[in-house]
């Protein structure tokens, strides 16, 4: 609806809603430095996206752990832990010197402490990888950058429908 | 990310610019989700104008600084479809989200700057934090999605 001033709509313009989807393909497969011209990567930040696979992984054993000591929100938060772990496949995609999970089939460590409130200790680790995801992204340029900081706000999503 | 891969404060600048017209259409956009639901959901509509008003003008002022004419708002948009409803309205406000996610994303993409970078990563959480929020108001499930911002596929 437009007030009655405003001129005969134009349409969203390319640039006001849609422009953004064009250019990130690359992005969206986690590229890295493989393409040719493509900046450098420095090997901190090849060791840095690795170390955001590790993040990734406890956020999936989190779930894992959250649906055990509770098995009731356990499934009301199965497409959290669905998406949790799609976005860690693409991390991992993104992060080929990553090395092989350690985590993800041994939750232990990342479990609920006895007693407490397992919704609110799930969304605190979310949380935090959701930090970890965002700060990595700032120290990292092009399509890793975009690629954490979706992550990063994947899990503040995440984070929101939990509370 | 651009053909060759290059990034300057020209590729960065220019994404910046794609963010301020998004944000200038969710500013716009949220006019139109306001009128459509009742005063209960006001607050949700209020808080959400106001963050895109206030990057907005953040974005407005960094562009002019570095010398760039900031983007002007269109002077019309037209709906991705009809508001006839609450529900439409949550969907539109989706669509505005989801808009400047991408924006924002893009904005990482071609940063050279990590000040930026801060910016689209914490600007990209709020879209994505508001989205969810509008996504459950149109019944859309699942509320979430794990890549704000990117194609998805």
């Amino acid at each position: 609806m437009l007030p009655p001033t405003a001129p005969a709509p134009r349409g969203f313009s390319r640039r006001a809603l849609l422009a953004a989807s064009a250019g990130l393909a690359l992005a969206a497969t986690g590229c890295t430095s493989g393409s040719t011209g493509a900046p450098e990567v420095s090997t901190a930040e090849t060791d840095q996206l690795a170390g955001q696979v590790a993040v990734q992984e406890t956020v999936v054993a989190a779930y894992a752990s959250a649906a055990a000591a509770d098995p009731t929100l356990g499934a009301e938060v199965g497409e959290l832990a669905t998406q949790a772990g799609t976005q860690l496949e693409r991390l991992r995609a993104a992060a080929p010197s990553a090395g092989p999970s350690t985590v993800s089939s041994s939750p232990s460590g990342t479990a609920p402490p006895a007693g407490a409130d397992v919704r609110g200790w799930l969304r605190s680790q979310v949380g935090a990888a959701a930090r970890s995801h965002a700060d990595a992204g700032v120290d990292q340029t092009g399509a890793r950058a975009a690629l954490l900081g979706s992550l990063a706000a994947g899990l503040r999503g995440h984070e929101a429908a939990l509370a | 990310m651009t053909d060759d891969g290059v990034r300057d404060e020209g590729t960065e600048t220019t994404a910046l610019r794609e963010a301020l017209a998004a944000e200038h259409a969710a500013v716009w956009g949220y006019g139109t989700v306001g009128a459509a639901l009742t005063a209960g959901s006001r607050p949700q509509v209020s808080a959400a104008e106001n963050a895109h008003r206030d990057v907005r003008d953040r974005l407005a002022e960094l562009l002019q600084q570095r010398g760039d004419d900031p983007v002007p708002a269109e002077a019309g948009y037209a709906l991705p479809f009809p508001v006839l409803s609450a529900v439409d309205a949550a969907a539109l406000a989706v669509v505005l989200e989801d808009g400047v996610a991408a924006a924002w994303v893009r904005v990482l993409d071609q940063a050279v700057q990590s000040t930026v970078r801060r910016m689209a990563v914490d600007e990209l959480a709020g879209a994505e934090v508001r989205a969810v929020g509008w996504r459950g108001a149109a019944v859309r499930t699942p509320v979430t999605t794990p890549f704000p911002g990117l194609p998805q596929g």
